[in-house]
């Protein structure tokens, strides 16, 4: 059983090796958040500022968010899904490959808050975390543990990436992945009728406020001028209008396919609790039924959706 | 209850292209309803939001001078949607116009001081509507001396020549157009605002300076005046901000505490000394 | 201010009282669906943290469509815009959290400002009685006190609620207020100590006891100059969630859209975080980088809004914009930050 301290202290002397050997100019990792149940992304540049790097069962963000366009060399505190981001940036040409050194942390999955809210829903003023098997919450009058099992996140009860293979380093022993998402919910919904299939992610995101954080969140979404803000020509209506807001998540759906690692970012950041990586499991399991491909896992292989060849499948064009 | 988002109905009485790009045009708009006229009181230095359904709204400062009577006057340059649509549009045709939005130049106060005015390319405007204003046969007279400089890049980007041509010839106004580089047949001044303003503009003794141009006149004109011996409290400038509703709501124009489109656009140098320059 | 009380067995018909003719909203729902909604008397609940959103959404809403035209170009009023009326409507909101109302009353300056009313705010404020219920359980992120608030803040309410034992103690602080509680029937009672009392236990309770006054003091260029945005900005996604959940973010965006036959010119909620806010039609921006945005909301909140409104702050210390942010860009500490502003020298 990991001890969450064993591996803050890896990081950190990664990082100030990082940084000594020249490595990085900067090291994105995460330090303890203000509130509890939450880390924040933290960029060291100095040794004393490592000293505030932790590892933490809530390091949900993905960091390789703020690798694109960035021209220093950089260090990355990287889980399996954050490294495969990370090595997306590099095959999309957002960063250099020879500017960026992962750090890699084998990851047993993170907590998602709504589901401990679920667990425990009296207010929680401190979350004690210790090992990455279970946490403490405790708030006026009582004190509860959850086992990290129970709350964990859906991408990550089904994540089978989670050593990052293609880090520079590993702070950590392997972890090995457990079932895969059998995508078994999306395959039923897609064998739905077209308007049963509307009416699933109409009330999927019924609740959206248009505030953009999925994609602010996601490290695929580094279009300088995205298309919902385009102004010459405008494509999209700003107000709530379901149609328009169907439109946003379709078509971020449709930019993301074959590159999204089901980091969760976009749920993680979402405040009004919205799934979604419905929207991209469903490309996800196109883009791995047509071309047998995962992203992130190699350096050198591209998104299949930014290629062309011959004998690239065709049947779902209609 | 008033609702100052509904704009007054106008008709395009006229539209005059300004320049040789044809990217400035001066519309002529005349109120549907004239009772809006009187609604519509303006002093120099004012902006309104010129309003065309289905397509938006911009912000353009007001040309005319509330001494001329039965139409407004607005000069556009062609850069974002409604502009060009506005560019498309004839005489005939019917939009809106929301104001007068902002304050006015502080011609009040400025009673009994010379006044230099200084203005580059098409943020003339409102100084065009500053002189008309005090050429008044009835308004001059409250005023000292009135120099104006002027200058654009070529002469075929310099708005309002019967207007300034005229006023060349009186007495009771200094003019002095530039224009950037030398051209054939060209019989003003050559050089840059700055320089210019170096050369001609009057003694800093109960004078005021009326300023608007693009950023890069200002950044070279401001510190003339200062070695001139200008004050900051005598230096007026005029700024522009991306604006949506004009009254001082929807909190995009803001430099600092103040907006631009309600507690500006006017403002004193010394008073923005104070503030950000997020503008 | 009379001071009123009325007895557990007597609320529902006090609730009754305060529906009658006019729609009555309450929090509603739990956790992220907690939200103000219209409330048959007999469910009002006092068993509520807060909404998930701000109720800023009842004047303001995210989308308000304020005028419309017909494309008859040849007819009167043809191609001319019409206004759609306010859609105020005689309402009661029971339940409002004090550092709610207060940041009503700081947008309530920003619609009816010194020069103009914005009338589609008006005509629904004018209709709306907002009886405020004290907070006797702080969530572990208020921090209203702090911010010159308290959980039995008076800012922005006609009256305000606490709950004494099961009963139901009132203050009435408006004549509005006044005319609707004494006429629901609320005795009235002697509860002034009482309520001290218990706000003294409501601030005790609070965790945050940070001091933000030097902020105050500072001069606004030497706040504004501080080197610390880059870091404050640098975790920043640019992202709208603490402008769209604050209570006091009342930024909007006007927007046409037409179809052959007309169209709609309508508001929707706009934010500073976004580079396209500020940008101008020939490509230069003011705030270019997420550093400007990020010092913008910040200053706007803690220098220039209480510049503007009698040191009153612009962040009624709600903490949604802590618990929402997805990179914990906390404003306690922000503010923090900026206390520590070195002054320049004078």
């Amino acid at each position: 059983m990991p001890q969450l301290s064993e591996i803050t202290n890896k990081i950190r002397e990664s990082a100030r090796k990082a940084l000594e050997s020249g490595k990085a100019e900067v090291v994105i990792g995460y330090r303890q958040g203000t509130i509890p149940l939450t880390t924040a992304p933290f960029f060291a540049r100095t040794a004393e500022e490592c000293d505030q790097l932790v590892w933490s069962n809530f390091a949900r963000i993905n960091l390789a968010n703020y690798l694109s366009g960035r021209t220093g060399k950089v260090a990355l505190v990287a889980k399996g899904c954050d490294a495969r981001s990370a090595v997306g940036q590099v095959t999309e040409n957002q960063i250099l490959k020879d500017n960026l050194y992962i750090i890699g942390v084998p990851c047993s999955g993170m907590i998602d808050n709504n589901l401990v809210t679920a667990k425990e829903p009296r207010p929680i003023s401190e979350a004690v975390e210790t090992t990455d098997e279970s946490i403490t919450v405790k708030g006026g009058g009582f004190s509860t543990e959850i086992q990290k099992a129970d709350v964990l996140r859906r991408n990550c009860a089904t994540c089978v990436n989670r050593t990052p293979k293609l880090a520079d380093e590993l702070v950590g022993p392997e972890i090995n992945g457990g079932a895969a998402d059998d995508f078994a919910d999306i395959k039923a919904l897609l064998g739905k009728s077209l308007e049963e299939r509307m009416a699933y992610f109409k009330d999927l995101i019924k609740d959206c406020l248009r505030c953009y954080a999925c994609r602010n969140a996601c490290p695929l979404c580094y279009c300088p001028i995205c298309f919902v803000d385009e102004t010459r020509p405008q494509w999209l209506g700003k107000s709530t209008d379901s149609m328009d807001t169907m439109t946003f998540h379709l078509l971020r759906g449709l930019h993301c396919a074959g590159r999204c690692t089901s980091c969760g970012a976009c749920e993680t950041a979402c405040p009004v609790n919205i799934k979604v990586r419905e929207f991209n499991r469903v490309m996800e399991l196109t883009v791995q039924s047509n071309w047998r491909y995962e992203p992130g896992l190699s350096w050198d292989q591209k998104p299949p959706l930014t290629m062309f060849q011959t004998d690239d499948a065709a049947d779902f064009i209609k | 209850m008033n609702n100052p988002y509904l704009p007054y109905p106008v008709r395009i009485a006229e539209i005059r292209v300004e320049t040789e790009d044809k990217n400035l045009r001066t519309f002529k708009f005349e109120f549907l309803n004239p009772e809006d006229e009187g609604k519509f009181a303006y002093l120099p230095g004012q902006f309104a939001e010129l309003s065309v359904p289905g397509q938006g709204e911009i912000p353009i400062g007001i040309a005319s001078s509330p001494s001329e009577k039965g139409f407004v006057l607005f000069t556009v340059n062609r850069v974002g949607q409604v502009s060009s649509y506005m560019h498309n549009m004839k005489a005939g045709d019917v939009m809106g116009i929301r104001g007068p939005l902002g304050h006015p130049y502080p011609l009040d106060k400025l009673k009994g001081r010379n006044l230099v005015i200084i203005a580059g390319g098409f943020a003339v405007t409102t100084l065009r509507s500053t002189i008309t204003y005090l050429l008044q046969p009835e308004i001059r007279p409250d005023y000292g001396k009135i120099t104006f400089i002027y200058g654009a890049r070529t002469p075929g980007l310099l708005l309002y020549k019967d207007e300034w041509m005229a006023w060349e010839k009186r007495d009771d106004i200094d003019v002095f157009v530039t224009i950037d580089r030398e051209v054939p047949n060209w019989g003003y001044r050559v050089g840059f605002v700055p320089a210019v303003t170096k050369e001609v503009c009057p003694p800093p003794e109960n004078t005021s300076a009326l300023i608007c141009g693009p950023p890069v006149m200002i950044k070279f004109t401001q510190p003339v005046l200062e070695e001139a011996g200008y004050q900051a409290e005598n230096i007026i400038m005029s700024l522009e901000n991306r604006m949506k509703c004009g009254l001082g709501i929807c909190g995009r124009c803001n430099v600092g505490p103040e907006y631009v489109c309600k507690d500006g656009p006017v403002f004193t140098l010394a008073q923005l000394n104070r503030l950000p320059k997020e503008y | 201010m009379t001071e009123y009380i009325v007895k557990q067995n007597a609320l529902a018909d006090f609730f009754k009282s305060l529906a009658s003719g006019r729609r009555l909203l309450t929090p509603r729902g739990t956790g992220d669906k907690c939200k103000l909604g219209e409330t048959p008397p007999d469910q009002v609940t006092l068993e509520y943290t807060n909404t998930h959103l701000s109720p800023k959404s009842l004047l303001f809403p995210q989308t308000e469509r304020l005028m419309a035209f017909h494309n008859e170009r040849d007819k009167p009023n043809g191609y001319v815009y019409q206004s759609l009326g306010d859609n105020g409507e005689p309402t009661v909101v029971f339940g409002i959290r004090p550092c709610d109302a207060r940041g009503i009353s700081i947008s309530n300056k920003v619609f009816q400002n010194d020069r103009f009313t914005d009338p589609y705010w008006k005509g629904k404020i004018d209709q709306t009685v907002f009886v405020g219920l004290a907070c006797d359980a702080p969530s572990p992120q208020c921090f209203c006190a702090a911010m010159g608030g308290s959980p039995f803040g008076e800012s922005g309410l006609d009256a305000l609620a606490f709950r004494q034992g099961g009963d139901l103690g009132l203050k009435t602080l408006t004549d509005k207020g006044a005319e609707l509680i004494k006429a629901a029937g609320a005795q009235e009672a002697n509860l002034a100590d009482e309520i001290k009392k218990l706000e003294a236990t409501a601030i005790e309770a609070q965790g945050v006891k940070a001091d933000y006054k030097p902020i105050d003091d500072l001069d606004l260029m030497d706040l504004f100059k501080d080197p610390h945005w880059v870091a404050t900005a640098e975790n920043c996604l640019n992202c709208g969630v603490c402008t769209f959940f604050c209570p006091t973010c009342h930024c909007f965006d006007i927007q046409d859209e037409a179809s052959e036959r007309g169209g709609v010119r309508m508001r929707n909620w706009d934010t500073c975080m976004s580079w396209l806010f500020t940008v101008h039609g020939t490509g230069h921006n003011p705030r270019p980088t997420k550093t400007e945005r990020v010092r913008q909301r910040f200053m706007h909140k803690l220098k220039y809004i209480p510049l503007k409104q009698d040191g009153v702050r612009g962040c009624t210390g709600c903490g949604r914009c802590v618990a929402m942010c997805p990179v914990n860009i906390d404003i306690r500490s922000v503010a923090l930050k900026m206390t520590q502003t070195a002054p320049s020298p004078a």
